[in-house]
């Protein structure tokens, strides 16, 4: 008769050796509890990958100030239904407000959300980022998943400002990803509704 | 919705119903505290979305989002993501010119870094050349990595994708 092992067949373990072969060897009650703590865990990063996938996502940038030629602002937005608002407001030579929309499909918003999610702004807080001002301020919000962030802040001039701020890594951030994300929406605007000069 | 996540007979994961509520898990920032109005117009858009999703029922869980492709003013506008951080544009224009002419790409750089952000927009003249480049290069690799390619804009929202992700609930909310 062979030697079967304990706890049913292993197909890593010989037949006829009794030696130690790691989790089918336990005996069975510490087995119950490291195999569910092992589904446990990838449970729980499936449904975080799940949810970071298919959970809400919105966010919505501003930007602007009042002055010489009223409420001058850039704004857009991207809707969880995938629409994508952009607005630019100025009156500088009675000139007057820009509306473009667009319905953006699930690949770009996918895309906007790795954005987000590798620029790590999620963890920061604007609790210690500048107040905004006359100057002109920002503003940052964000729904993705179970997080929601709402930051606003003054206009950042340059690298001086956000090195100068009280929270210099935060805002650095901040302002690296308000540029890509400009970058982002210029580039979905203009190739959308852009004619080419000849 | 959020609610428990348990594991049924058929080692099905599934999420047993809860009432709903409105708040996140983690909410930060001077907007949330000040009550902008940024809070109410999201949570209002967020509101009309869960509503319209009780209407549907039996979603199954993997359910396609399907949409119509949308021209864009002078093409069809092509999204790829997943791009080497160090291709080049010459790279682009010769894997994807090979389905047809491209009137314009779009190349964008990481602000911070330099190298490339890893999406690139690209314009085809028409939609059979746009169709092609998508199933012939969707899943392949570029310099080692898998690169996606979809189209950028749609002509219908698609409804949350929440409802797509979350199996029939199988338990009764106690309540």
């Amino acid at each position: 008769m062979l030697n079967k092992p304990e706890h049913g067949p292993s197909p890593l373990k010989s037949k006829t050796l009794d030696s130690y072969s790691g989790f089918d060897s336990l005996p069975s009650f510490l087995r119950n509890t490291a195999e569910a703590q092992g589904e446990e865990e990838k449970q729980k990063k499936a449904m975080a990958a799940v949810e970071e996938d298919n959970g809400e996502f919105y966010l919505r940038y501003y930007v602007g100030h009042r002055g010489k030629f009223g409420h001058e602002f850039l704004e857009f937005e991207f809707r969880p239904d995938g629409k994508l608002r952009y607005a630019n407001n100025s009156n500088y030579k009675n000139d007057t407000m820009i509306r473009k929309e667009v319905f953006l499909t699930p690949a770009v918003l996918k895309e906007c959300r790795r954005i987000i999610s590798e620029s790590e702004i999620m963890k920061e807080d604007d609790n210690n980022w500048p107040e905004p001002d006359r100057v002109g301020r920002q503003e940052l919000e964000i729904v993705m998943g179970n997080e929601h962030i709402s930051f606003t802040t003054s206009k950042i001039g340059s690298l001086v400002d956000v090195h100068s701020s009280q929270d210099p890594e935060g805002l650095r951030i901040f302002y690296y990803l308000v540029q890509d994300l400009k970058c982002f929406v210029f580039s979905l605007i203009s190739l959308h509704f852009k004619i080419k000069p000849i | 919705m959020r609610g428990r996540v348990m594991v049924d007979e058929d080692n099905d994961v599934v999420m047993t119903e809860q009432p709903r509520e409105r708040g996140r898990e983690r909410r930060k920032g001077r907007g949330l505290r000040l009550g902008g109005r940024g809070e109410s117009r999201q949570q209002a858009l967020l509101n009309d979305e869960e509503e319209e999703e009780e209407e549907e029922g039996g979603n199954d869980r993997n359910v396609l989002q399907l949409f119509t492709p949308l021209r864009s003013v002078e093409g069809w506008i092509v999204l790829v993501s997943g791009v080497h951080e160090e291709a080049q544009e010459d790279d682009i224009l010769t894997l994807f010119g090979a389905h047809g002419h491209i009137n314009n790409l779009h190349l964008n750089l990481d602000r911070r870094t330099g190298f490339l952000k890893g999406y690139a927009l690209i314009e085809y003249e028409n939609f059979v050349e746009a169709q092609a480049a998508i199933s012939g290069i969707n899943g392949t690799k570029l310099f080692f990595r898998t690169i996606s390619v979809d189209w950028a804009f749609s002509t219908d929202p698609f409804k949350g994708r929440r409802s797509s992700s979350l199996a029939k609930p199988r338990h009764k909310a106690i309540s």
